[in-house]
């Protein structure tokens, strides 16, 4: 599929909600054309049978009764909470392109927001940096998207990313189970990251994580030696990237794996997501890997 | 190829510049906000300096630019073999200054080693001549002497030079800078030479420049100036000064013991430091006379003294502070009376009156001699005989007028007895020209004849041709011969008449010699002229006009000549006799006193403008059109042909013009360096982050 917009007309959108509507209108058109028409989380109808349909779908009462071969869909969906976890700590506020890691994670959640509620399905959001900031419950009810477009759409990050604290703090307010989407860049290290997800997913909960990260912090392409500062700590370190790209990249690809591997031990759905990727592409894969074979606990 | 400015290759050193700053490396400035450092580590800045050299093509091209740049100040240009060859042969005259101001300090040394330094500086083939000049030039090698033995120049000439001393005549410089040229100018086979004048000298202010103002220096010829210098220029000078007014220091020129009054002049040098000074005689025990004179100024004295050396002291000179005065020596003029000796103390006879006129002035001696008119001998050797009142002998006669005829002077008063026939003998007219009366004499006191239509003009009267000498009015004659004179007696003349008409002094030629008749004696019973202010006047007036005085100028100065008049011998100053012919002459190379025969004494001095060591403007020698290279320093002679050879390097480089071609190869290079400067640095721009 292709996007419907790049990501710096995107940017160029100010209202959040507008952006998401976009990229759902993007993600639709892709819906269609695409061989997983119709099977969203929430989405319920019958049609014919096709050859090459999976044939576990197909309503056997229906052809029992009229003889004709129709493909059942997911007509009940009626419990779902997703609970978007968005990352608002300082490192999130950095990015080489048209839109910050930040942006980038509002706009993610924002479209996921809105295709969620559309479903009929109650969404929450949660940001946190070095605490829990804030914490809109799951709901689905007129004006609870908008609420959502205000929370997500609130400027400057503050503090370090400390998931110790924030999940322990989203555990004790999500008593339900649901869908929880975190979305960060992950820069934190990964044992306790791994701790604190198997907690919520020890919860019932299911989790999909989505690593957000920019382009300039994946191939550290800096040509110049120079003073690099922490945002989020504010120390400084003198770097020459000619010489300490390699070990860089290393340690990079060294953390992803371990991220990766421990969402695997844990069950959780990593999604590996650079800012220069399109948004339509990213909710287009999330949602054809929730409705492979695996299924979920929404899927019936 | 050569360089018209070689120096300006030095700065091709500047290309380490470029390379320097390119070995170097600003340790980086900037600051890149990042996410998180947690997968970077800490690293030491990079060194100032590095070992490889980044940018190779674009420090190529800088150090290209600089050494451009540096050529082009250079100006390169290629000589043509001939031009460079041709070196025109010079024919030099060494001109030594040997004047009186030489002898100061170490001015003579300095002059032989610079004389000396241009000797070993010519080459074979150059021609050389040398001359040393102080009031004349005098040459020590010609040019044809260096035509011909070339060779053994430096030889001949050294041990010369070695042995030449400055003397104590004045600095006539231009009259040796117009010898100089003239030589240069006429010198045979010279006409396609470089021309110099090699002026060693310590170019003094009071050097005389005359000889230049009748001279158009020739404009090929250069005159290059070697000046000599002092570390002091503290000089008084002693001299002469002028006589006041005779008449008015008659009285002060001598005093009672015979001590004269000397008007001396004391100058000081005009960059003096010095301004007192001490006067004295060198023989005698007098002290010695302080005075002042301010620099550059000078001041007149009056010293008493009779004659010797003043010796002057105070100032850092001593070569001008001696002034030589000859004594005063008045000419003895023998002079005979014909006439009776007894008659001297007689009140009423002319002799008394004329042996009290003639006394001894500054100028005179008059020896008088009484010679009886029946005498047969006489002096011969007088010079002047009056006759008054006595008839000589026959014999006397003669021998008068025979003494006459060879140069004599004759004052015969005509009186009662003398006849025309001893007018006849006397003069050489004959008697009937003569047309004497009988003596007219007054009866009273009140009638008396008074002089007029005196010849003032005469040399004779010369001595009243002064208005306030002229009146003649209280000058009485009682007595007196009335006389006419035939109208050709062309020979006699009538210097002055009596009132009404009768001549009453009248002179005439006689052979050399010279006659005077008075038709009225001086003495009280014919006249009141012994009495009168005009006798003495008139007796000297009449000595002088026979040449019996003495010559006034008895000072000279250095280089002037000595007329030896009779005198067979003369002795100068250092106490070396001379042997000389009557009416030979001698320069005169010493200051002091020259003793000329026996008794006459000359006082040679130096002279005083050599004493003005002030250092000349070159600008007055520019002036005068001669062309002076200014300020050239000792030991350079060859300057003036360098100067040529760097106009025609000059003049070359002008015309080819390489530094053109290096300019616009530099302009090019330049260009290049601004794009690829411009294309290396924004090739790997920093990637800019937005942390909000």
């Amino acid at each position: 599929m292709s996007p419907t917009l790049d990501l710096q007309a995107l940017a160029r959108i100010r209202s959040l909600e507008w952006r998401a509507k976009s990229i759902m209108e993007g993600l639709w058109r892709g819906l269609h054309r695409s061989p997983y028409h119709g099977f969203s989380v929430e989405f319920s109808e019958y049609r014919s049978y096709v050859q090459g349909d999976d044939p576990r779908y197909i309503d056997w009462k229906v052809l029992a009764r009229s003889d004709r071969t129709f493909i059942k869909k997911f007509e009940d969906e009626t419990n779902l909470r997703c609970q978007l976890v968005v990352d608002h700590s300082r490192s999130m506020g950095f990015g080489s392109g048209p839109m910050t890691k930040a942006d980038y994670a509002a706009t993610l959640a924002a479209t996921m927001a809105l295709f969620f509620m559309q479903q009929g399905d109650a969404v929450g959001v949660t940001t946190f940096g070095q605490t829990l900031q804030d914490h809109i419950p799951a709901r689905n009810r007129p004006g609870h998207l908008r609420r959502l477009m205000l929370e997500l759409e609130k400027p400057a990050p503050t503090g370090g990313t400390s998931l110790d604290l924030s999940v322990q703090q989203l555990a004790d307010l999500l008593r339900k189970r649901g869908l929880i989407c975190l979305i960060s860049d992950l820069l934190a290290p990964v044992e306790m990251l791994e701790r604190q997800l198997a907690l919520l997913g020890a919860m019932g909960h299911d989790l999909v994580l989505f690593h957000v990260m920019d382009r300039a912090e994946i191939d550290f392409r800096f040509d110049k030696a120079a003073h690099f500062r922490d945002v989020e700590t504010g120390t400084e370190r003198f770097i020459d990237p000619a010489s300490a790209r390699e070990v860089y990249l290393n340690r990079l690809n060294g953390h992803r794996d371990q991220i990766r591997r421990a969402c695997e031990r844990q069950g959780i759905d990593y999604r590996w997501t650079p800012t220069d990727m399109p948004m339509e592409q990213v909710l287009f894969d999330f949602l054809s890997n929730r409705i492979r074979p695996k299924g979920g606990p929404a899927r019936r | 190829m050569t360089w018209l400015f070689p120096l300006y290759l030095l700065g091709g050193a500047a290309i380490l510049g470029p390379i320097l700053m390119h070995l170097r490396r600003r340790p980086p400035q900037n600051r890149v906000e990042f996410s998180s450092l947690m997968f970077l580590e800490a690293q030491t800045p990079m060194p100032v300096s590095r070992r490889r050299v980044e940018d190779w093509l674009l420090l190529l091209l800088r150090c290209l630019a600089l050494l451009l740049l540096d050529l082009m100040f250079a100006r390169p240009l290629w000589r043509a073999q001939s031009e460079a060859a041709v070196v025109p042969n010079k024919a030099t005259i060494l001109l030594l200054d040997r004047s009186a101001s030489m002898q100061r300090g170490d001015l003579w040394k300095q002059a032989i080693a610079a004389a000396m330094q241009h000797l070993d500086q010519s080459a074979m083939t150059d021609r050389i001549a040398v001359a040393t000049f102080d009031r004349e030039l005098e040459w020590l090698w010609s040019f044809d002497q260096d035509k011909v033995s070339a060779s053994t120049r430096g030889a001949v000439l050294k041990p010369k030079l070695r042995e030449l001393k400055p003397g104590w005549a004045a600095t006539h410089l231009g009259q040796a800078l117009v010898q100089a040229g003239n030589e240069l100018a006429i010198a045979s086979g010279l006409n396609a030479w470089t021309k110099k004048v090699v002026l060693i000298s310590d170019f003094q202010e009071g050097a005389s420049l005359e000889a230049l103002r009748g001279m158009i220096w020739p404009e090929s010829m250069a005159v290059q100036v070697v000046r000599l210098e002092t570390p002091t220029a503290d000089n008084f000078t002693l001299s002469l000064a002028a006589k006041v007014d005779e008449e008015q220091t008659r009285g002060l020129l001598q005093n009672e013991r015979g001590a004269s009054f000397h008007r001396v002049r004391v100058s000081n040098s005009r960059d003096s430091q010095a301004s007192d000074f001490q006067l004295a005689w060198e023989s005698g025990s007098k002290a010695s006379t302080p005075g002042y004179v301010p620099p550059g100024a000078s001041r007149v004295l009056s010293v008493t003294g009779t004659a010797g050396t003043l010796r002057l002291s105070g100032d850092a000179w001593d070569f001008d502070n001696r002034l030589y005065i000859a004594p005063v020596q008045p000419k003895v003029v023998k002079i005979v009376f014909i006439g009776d000796e007894k008659t001297r103390d007689e009140a009423a006879s002319p002799l008394y009156y004329l042996s009290r006129a003639l006394q001894p002035s500054s100028t005179l001696r008059p020896e008088l001699t009484v010679v009886s008119a029946t005498a047969e001998q006489w002096p011969v050797d007088a010079e002047w005989v009056f006759i008054s009142g006595s008839r000589p002998s026959a014999a006397l006669e003669k021998s008068l007028r025979a003494w006459m005829e060879r140069g004599g002077f004759v004052v015969s008063v005509i009186s009662d007895g003398t006849s025309a026939q001893d007018l006849e003998a006397l003069t050489g007219l004959s008697a009937s020209a003569w047309k004497l009366g009988p003596s007219v004499s007054s009866d009273s006191m009140e009638d008396y004849r008074m002089l007029a239509d005196v010849q003032t003009a005469h040399p004779l009267l010369r001595t009243f041709d002064d208005e306030r000498m002229r009146d003649f009015t209280k000058l009485r004659f009682w007595k007196h011969r009335p006389l006419a004179l035939a109208k050709d007696a062309s020979s006699m003349e009538v210097l002055a008449r009596f009132d009404q008409g009768d001549p009453a002094i009248l002179a005439g030629k006689v052979g050399k010699g010279r006659v005077i008749l008075l038709t009225s004696g001086w003495h009280p019973a014919d006249s009141q002229l012994a009495l009168s202010t005009k006798f003495v006047p008139l007796l000297f007036g009449w000595f002088g006009a026979a040449g019996l005085e003495q010559k006034s100028s008895t000072s000279l100065t250095v280089g002037d000549v000595i007329h030896a008049e009779s005198a067979t011998s003369l002795m100068t100053p250092e106490g070396q006799t001379l042997r000389l012919k009557p009416g030979g002459t001698i320069r005169a190379e010493l200051p002091g006193i020259y003793s000329v025969g026996k008794d006459r004494l000359i006082a040679v001095n130096v002279a005083a403008e050599e004493g003005r060591i002030a250092p000349m403007d070159l600008a007055k020698l520019r002036e005068l059109g001669v062309p002076v290279g200014e300020g050239e320093p000792q030991g350079k002679p060859s300057a003036r042909v360098e100067d040529k050879q760097r106009l025609a390097i000059t003049e070359q480089e002008a015309r080819q013009r390489a530094w053109l071609w290096l300019l616009g190869a530099l302009l090019v290079i330049l260009a290049w360096e601004t794009w690829l400067a411009g294309r290396i640095r924004p090739s790997q721009p920093q990637p800019t982050f937005s942390a909000t």
